[in-house]
């Protein structure tokens, strides 16, 4: 029974329930038990960070050190160059105007995006015929890869015969037909309304997991005092729902900065750089221009910028997750 | 009380109203849904309709069902554009990371759930960390690495980075799913004299299928879909995974239009048919990954 008494307590292993665990006086057998099931759960780790420390830690570290070093993409040469490529950077304008592309796609995500997933999941809740139908094909979209994506719409913009085109044609509204990808004025919403299509239905199903944890009693209380539709959607699911939206918020704007493969096949950056997103721009840098080193200073500056957003965005899960769960 | 409760489990639109208005609102309630359901499935119909026209169908006055469904297409792009290689490259690669994720992350998710050790919370909070670096942050250093590793351009140089992204999410589901296991089964095995590899592997695993079985779907879509590291790594044909495979075709092979529809169906009816019939895990896999992660 001694095994069981020496026991470390189940529930969370800190350092302090070790060191408590230890100071009880512990037969010889107990301790080499302990010493052997410490062995195991660092050898059961073993694997795990080998793998993160080689291709996840390793090169995170190496992309900070090439951004002050020099590398053509194929020699083994990688020359100390300073903050030269940082002075690139900064006065790269195409790199900075993608940034603002980028929070571009964010705001219609954000706003035409997040809208149609709240309004959606606000309907789908109620219950109608064929709820489970909704949930499944509205989400649909959000299983295709970025290449696929780019080329259904790409089709779908086709200026000729493209289906969008046509239809505009049919409806006699034929003076709104526009070479949708080509056109500096009307490239960048249609990228922009690619991207909703793609990922509204992510914001849809935590929205709809968000409203399925109201509970029921507060709508309850609220229709016996007589609250109409809109007012039980602003003073209890609105609120209620101030975690959820929050977290669907920053991870829009955390997807649409790093919208990439989309962009590339529908209009590669173009018309000029009217659509250039950041890690497109990073791309042509390292594999178009052959500078790996000003890439990886943009990737810094933009890695950066990703992190604290989420960083922000583990801040308020945790603040709220309580309420999420 | 009762009734009041019993009309609240009616949809909103049913009460909102009586009579004609009621029978209007519903109308425009369910229109709205179905329409919407139609946005977000129409440019897949659209492509898939299109993929068994001829040219002339596409080209000529809209047609929505082909006259003859040309499968025809299918095997051209099969043939002509590499797609038969392409799509076996990708099952490979999926496959190879589901296994990986699933063997690595599922001792590193038991190892952090149930066995006690030095440092373990220092580990938990690095993998936490680890799940904020974007892969657009370091994809120039980490073709860096492989270039000197010689892993560029090899199909190891591929998997392996796949793995190792996927590692810390799924690390965390299985972990969670340790946590809930009864421990009495774990002590018995231990008791009968069960090396903590057969607690592992006799009795845990088998108790944490679900786990597996929603961290392998999770992971096969991610890779199937992965673009990004395979147009880095790749320069050859022959190891290229299907998406990278589809954008090599526009560029190199300029396929006529009907051609790349059907391409683009083959590297989308695999994902499909996961989803028809592991959606459920998929959907809330996704939710989890997402609120937790």
């Amino acid at each position: 029974m001694v095994y069981a008494m020496a026991e470390v307590p189940r529930r969370s292993a800190s350092w302090n329930d070790v060191r408590a665990a230890l100071r009880t006086d512990l037969s010889a057998g107990a301790r080499r038990r302990r010493a052997r099931r410490a062995l195991n759960g660092y050898l059961f780790l073993l694997p795990a960070l080998v793998m993160i420390g080689a291709f996840t830690l390793i090169p995170f570290v190496q992309g900070v050190a090439l951004s002050f070093q020099s590398w053509d993409g194929v020699g083994r040469d990688t020359p100390f160059v300073g903050l030269s490529n940082y002075a690139r950077v900064l006065n790269d304008n195409i790199f900075w105007a993608s940034l603002k592309n980028a929070a571009a796609f964010g705001l219609i995500g954000f706003f035409l995006g997040n809208a149609l997933s709240l309004a959606m999941a606000v309907a789908v809740n109620t219950g109608p015929r064929g709820a489970t139908f909704y949930r499944i094909a509205y989400y649909v979209p959000g299983v295709f890869s970025v290449v696929v994506v780019g080329l259904m719409f790409q089709w779908l913009y086709q200026p000729t015969v493209g289906i969008l085109n046509r239809t505009l044609t049919a409806v006699g509204l034929a003076f709104l037909k526009h070479n949708w990808l080509a056109e500096p004025a009307t490239a960048l919403p249609s990228v922009g309304a690619t991207y909703v299509w793609y990922h509204w239905g992510f914001g849809f199903l935590l929205f709809l997991a968000g409203l399925q944890g109201i509970p029921r009693e507060l709508y309850e209380a609220a229709s016996i005092d007589g609250a109409g539709a809109w007012q039980r959607f602003r003073y209890i699911t609105w609120p209620q729902l101030t975690p959820v939206t929050t977290i669907v918020c920053i991870l829009t704007l955390l997807a649409a900065l790093q919208i990439f493969g989309t962009v590339q096949v529908l209009t590669n950056g173009g018309p000029a750089y009217y659509t250039e997103v950041p890690t497109l721009r990073i791309y042509k840098e390292g594999f178009g221009s052959n500078r790996f080193g000003s890439a990886a200073a943009m990737s810094v500056v933009f890695g950066a910028i990703l992190m604290a957003l989420s960083v922000a965005q583990i801040w308020v899960s945790r603040r709220f997750g309580a309420e999420v769960d | 009380m009762a009734a009041a409760r019993e009309a609240l489990a009616r949809p909103a639109a049913v009460r909102a109203g009586v009579g004609l208005g009621r029978f209007v609102r519903r109308l425009l309630f369910n229109g709205v849904l179905i329409l919407v359901a139609c946005w977000a499935l129409f440019p897949i119909v659209w492509m898939l309709l299109g993929s068994l026209q001829t040219i002339q169908e596409l080209y000529g006055s809209v047609t929505l069902i082909p006259r003859v469904p040309q499968f025809g297409n299918y095997v051209k792009a099969w043939n002509e554009g590499h797609f038969s290689t392409y799509i076996p490259n990708s099952f490979l690669y999926s496959l190879s990371v589901v296994a990986g994720v699933l063997l690595i992350a599922s001792m590193a998710g038991y190892s952090l759930a149930r066995l006690e050790f030095p440092g373990r919370n220092a580990v938990l909070f690095v993998i936490l960390a680890i799940l904020i670096v974007p892969l657009p942050a370091s994809f120039i250093a980490l073709y860096k690495l492989l270039v000197f590793f010689g892993l560029a351009n090899t199909r190891p140089g591929y998997v392996l980075p796949l793995i190792a992204g996927g590692l810390p999410i799924s690390i965390f589901i299985l972990r969670g799913f340790f946590l809930r296991q009864p421990k009495e089964l774990e002590d018995a095995a231990v008791l009968d004299g069960c090396s903590a590899w057969d607690v592992y592997w006799r009795v845990m695993l088998p108790l944490a299928k679900p786990g597996l079985a929603a961290v392998a779907i999770i992971q096969f879509l991610a890779s199937w879909n992965e673009y990004l590291l395979a147009l880095v790594i790749f320069s050859t044909n022959s190891l290229m995974p299907v998406q990278r495979g589809l954008t090599q075709f526009t560029s190199s092979d300029t396929p006529e239009q009907h051609i790349l529809l059907a391409a683009t169906a083959m590297a989308v009816l695999p994902v499909l048919v996961l989803y028809a019939f592991a959606q459920r895990s998929i959907i809330q896999g996704i939710m989890e990954g997402a609120v937790k992660g």
